[in-house]
């Protein structure tokens, strides 16, 4: 079954002086953040970007998909806390998004876990959509 | 211009059917919103999901890139409303992979034409950098349209 999600953004004025807001988005859980392309580009202040929306998304689907794979394996976790950075180039795109992670995972050793948290960035679904970015980088630590 | 970095965390407790999940970005803009494989894929229950922040970073990326085009082309905008719907749909091996984005903008320009409109919408496609990403997997459609101002001197 497809499931479809919807956002939407209203955008005044030009790009440099100009600002728009994410208004509304289908579940409702967050709406009225402000975006710029200085606060894009330079100091943030509080304002949201698109590579922040994407590192949240990164970081959602990893953790979810990491969850599946241990469990399969036996193991579900307590906790995952995760992390995802991208790294935005003006002019060139998206280069990097990395990856940390630290799970409090009962009964797993170190180098299970790493390979589960290969196959989890592999196969999740925001991984495969962002396949051209050039760098995916992964960091896996059991929490001791 | 040098380069950028955005971080965003996120706390996943328990297994994928039962687990949740809460999602914060690092700059603040957003903190601690909730996320379950079920809100995900069958009853959205108020909750955000993956697919849902990208429509957003979809959206937002689109509309910038719009504004900067329409400048280029002599034309800032009064006022720009984007959409982005994302769809995530099984494939043929059973996995879970997103299929589509579909962007639809209404735009508020004075002195630009239909046509003129079209082809500044088809540039700044191209000109996101998050279009391109999603191609990769799925596909990206524009819709644009004029609302109100005048269609040219």
């Amino acid at each position: 079954m497809a499931t479809d999600r919807k956002a939407e953004v209203t955008w005044q004025g030009d790009l440099m002086s100009g600002s728009g807001s994410v208004d509304s988005v289908t579940s409702g859980a967050f709406g009225g953040l402000d975006v710029s392309w200085p606060a894009r580009t330079a100091e943030p202040n509080g304002k949201t970007s698109p590579e922040e929306l994407i590192a949240a998304a990164h970081a959602a689907c990893f953790s979810m998909a990491f969850s599946s794979v241990l469990a399969q394996a036996g193991h579900a976790p307590e906790q995952l806390n995760t992390s995802a950075t991208v790294t935005f180039q003006p002019g060139e795109g998206i280069t990097k998004s990395a990856l940390e992670v630290v799970g409090r995972v009962p009964g797993m050793d170190a180098s299970e876990f790493e390979e589960a948290a290969v196959q989890a960035k592999e196969n999740c679904p925001v991984s495969k959509a962002l396949a051209g970015v050039p760098e995916i980088s992964l960091n896996a630590a059991l929490e001791s | 211009m040098p380069r950028v970095q955005r971080e965003a965390q996120v706390t996943w407790e328990g297994n994928v059917a039962r687990g949740n999940g809460a999602i914060s970005a690092a700059t603040g803009a957003f903190e601690n919103l909730p996320y379950s494989l079920a809100a995900r894929i069958e009853k959205l229950d108020g909750k955000t999901s993956p697919e849902e922040l990208l429509a957003a970073a979809h959206a937002a990326c689109y509309a910038m890139s719009l504004a900067g085009e329409l400048v280029g082309a002599g034309h800032a905008p009064e006022h720009l409303d984007v959409q982005a719907r994302i769809t995530l749909d099984q494939v043929e091996d059973g996995s879970h992979r997103i299929v589509a984005s579909e962007l639809f903008a209404r735009a508020r320009i004075t002195g630009i034409d239909e046509a003129g409109l079209q082809q500044v919408a088809a540039a700044a496609n191209k000109g996101c950098t998050f279009s391109a990403l999603i191609e990769a997997s799925g596909t990206v459609t524009v819709d644009a349209t004029l609302e109100g101002g005048t269609d040219g001197d």
